[in-house]
């Protein structure tokens, strides 16, 4: 579970996250929705303790982020934007890194890397090196080598970000697995079909704060819109060119 | 966490390093190409030197007009080394256009003034502004000087006059700059590539694990391991500091190696460096590429792209060189505070086990841990910048 309490950013004279709160619940998929420079990432980069908040508290299991900031990363795994791959390590050995790095090692790190390789069906490129993939290609290696040392919470920065339709949907088939397996997996976008097609729960921010916060329905019914999309657009205060 | 658990993961950032630019086939063979630049470098220049020294015995003379004086040509011919070939229609032309180091053209009246003992006119046709060429004409030059004198010395003789009593001066030439004493400044300059090496062996992992990582992104994705940011610098900067005593390493053999590709000996040259130099010359490096390393990887850091960071390197790499150039051109003395200076004091250690002299244990330990301690600060600095969100962000 994770708890986010009045999180403030600022670069120089921006503001780039301004309050931000929400939670997002254990067993469930939470969207983080909002337009293109509305604070998203660095939301998450705080969460995943990369950056430190001006203000605001983090809970990740109800361990400070903020204050002990290795000790939530051990219960987060992260698919950061851009994902940052090694180009002359092979799929398998991003996995073993990663996962030595928490601690594993032996026959439980090979059996893990097994696991994974099998979960995201990347059998056939495990042992190629990363260099020459696709970007579906990649984004499998990302979630594998995020996923390494069985976190409880799932951070995804866009994880769909121009993937072709079948490595979305084996990403959205994989969010939905984690979830079963009773996770928490807080998932950030800018695409509205993707976050109602997933989430029990949606965050919607723009400008660095949260303008809306619940479930697709509770969105509809407060904005009075019927879709969605219409709804995201009005809390998100994108509307003001179009109603003129 | 414990220390244990910490000394484990800076091994694994260090193992996936060396993997990592290990397979960088292009990084490493430039390596070993910079590596191996210096100590051929001088295998060449030492092979020129001893080449021109034998060049210098073994001369060639094209004679123009060798029938004007048969008994000239005769004692030229006795000479060792000597061997006299019919010189070119156009002397002058021959030697202008480098075909011929030197031609002697002998005129037609030389016999009949010969005869009549009145000086022979012997022309060396000579390009004083080649040096290639410059001890070939001393030889020749001398040879006619020697044939002058023993000849005058007989004409006196027949005279019933001693010759000695005409030579008021005895000139010797003691010639300070020996062949010897050139190769041994070449081979001053060992230390200075072994140094180099170092340092250049280590450049590459200590840019592409800093600057490099960050401008792939994978920077990001690698903080996220629940590890204080130090234990990654660390394992990074050892990665980059064994790479960097490997090409240490490598270059040493190569040049301990030399003698056996180069006529030393020949030369009468002394240098040897073999297996019981290789304790002294590790005491001496290996606190230098902890150093160097460091320091590369600091300045890796503080640079915006990754492009920034390998210029740094070009500007850095003049660091080593500095006491190098200086020792070879004014061979320095060595004063107890030169251990102190970081670079300076690896090279003094090195120059010291490389000529044999006996250097105190106390030179080492303080040489090794001025290195070792600046290079721990360095360290500290690196892992205060990879705190730094600007830093990581490259903002």
């Amino acid at each position: 579970m994770i708890k986010v309490d009045g999180l403030h950013k600022r670069f120089g004279a921006v503001t780039a996250v301004d309050g931000v709160s929400f939670e997002a619940q254990d067993n469930a998929i939470t969207g983080l929705l909002g337009p293109n420079g509305a604070g998203k990432t660095t939301t998450l980069r705080m969460l995943y303790a990369v950056m430190r908040p001006d203000e605001g508290q983090i809970r990740v299991d109800s361990i400070d982020a903020v204050a002990t900031p290795q000790n939530a990363q051990s219960r987060l795994g992260v698919l950061p934007d851009g994902f940052g791959l090694y180009p002359r390590l092979t799929a398998r050995e991003h996995i073993e890194y990663f996962g030595e790095l928490h601690g594993i090692n032996g026959v439980r790190l090979q059996e893990r890397a097994r696991e994974l390789i099998d979960l995201l069906d990347m059998g056939a490129i495990a042992d190629r090196r990363v260099g020459g993939f696709s970007h579906g290609e990649r984004t499998k290696v990302a979630l594998a080598r995020a996923l390494v040392h069985d976190p409880q919470n799932v951070l995804l920065d866009e994880p769909t970000n121009g993937l072709d339709v079948m490595s979305t949907r084996a990403v959205r088939h994989i969010v939905r697995k984690l979830r079963e397996q009773g996770r928490c997996v807080l998932f950030s976008s800018h695409v509205m079909q993707e976050v109602s097609a997933l989430c029990d729960s949606i965050v919607i921010i723009a400008s660095g704060r949260v303008v809306a916060h619940g479930t697709p329905n509770e969105l509809r019914n407060q904005t009075g819109e019927d879709s969605l999309e219409d709804a995201f657009v009005a809390l998100a205060g994108l509307d003001h060119g179009e109603r003129a | 966490m414990n220390a244990l658990q910490t000394l484990r993961q800076i091994a694994i950032v260090t193992r996936k390093e060396i993997k990592d630019s290990a397979r960088d086939r292009r990084a490493l063979w430039s390596i070993v190409f910079s590596v191996m630049v210096g100590p051929i470098l001088i295998g060449f220049t030492l092979n020129r030197v001893a080449d021109r020294e034998r060049e210098a015995e073994n001369v060639r003379i094209p004679v123009v007009g060798r029938e004007n004086a048969p008994a000239l040509i005769e004692w030229l011919d006795q000479q060792s080394g000597v061997v006299i070939v019919d010189g070119p229609a156009d002397a002058e032309g021959a030697v202008r256009e480098r075909t011929e180091d030197v031609v002697v053209i002998i005129p037609n009246e030389f016999a009949d003034r010969f005869r009549q003992s009145r000086p022979a006119r012997v022309r060396v046709v000579v390009d004083n502004s080649r040096n290639d060429a410059r001890s070939t004409v001393q030889r020749v030059l001398q040879l006619f000087q020697q044939y002058s004198a023993e000849i005058g010395s007989l004409r006196l003789i027949t005279r019933g006059i001693s010759p000695v009593g005409v030579r008021p001066l005895d000139v010797e030439e003691v010639e300070v700059s020996t062949a010897q004493q050139r190769a041994a400044q070449i081979l001053n300059f060992i230390p200075m590539f072994i140094i180099m090496a170092g340092f250049i062996g280590g450049m590459q992992i200590a840019t592409d694990s800093t600057a490099g990582e960050r401008e792939r992104g994978s920077l990001e994705p690698l903080l996220l391991n629940p590890a204080p940011r130090v234990v990654f610098v660390t394992g990074k900067w050892l990665a980059a500091a064994l790479a960097a005593f490997i090409s240490v390493l490598l270059t040493t053999i190569l040049c301990g190696n030399l003698p056996r590709f180069l006529p030393l000996e020949e030369m009468g040259i002394r240098f040897h460096v073999g297996v019981e130099h290789l304790p002294g010359i590790i005491a001496a490096i290996l606190p230098m590429c902890l150093f160097s390393t460091a320091l590369q990887s600091s300045v890796a850091t503080l640079a915006r792209s990754f492009k920034e960071a390998q210029s740094y390197m070009g500007v850095l790499i003049l660091l080593p060189m500095i006491p190098g150039i200086m020792g070879a051109i004014y061979p320095i003395g060595t004063s107890a505070w030169m251990y102190f200076v970081p670079m300076l004091g690896p090279y003094v250690l090195l120059t010291n086990v490389l000529g044999g002299r006996e250097t105190a244990t106390a030179a080492y330990l303080n040489s090794g841990l001025i290195s070792f301690a600046a290079s721990l600060m360095l360290v500290r600095v690196t892992a205060f910048l990879f705190g730094n969100e600007r830093i990581i962000f490259a903002r």
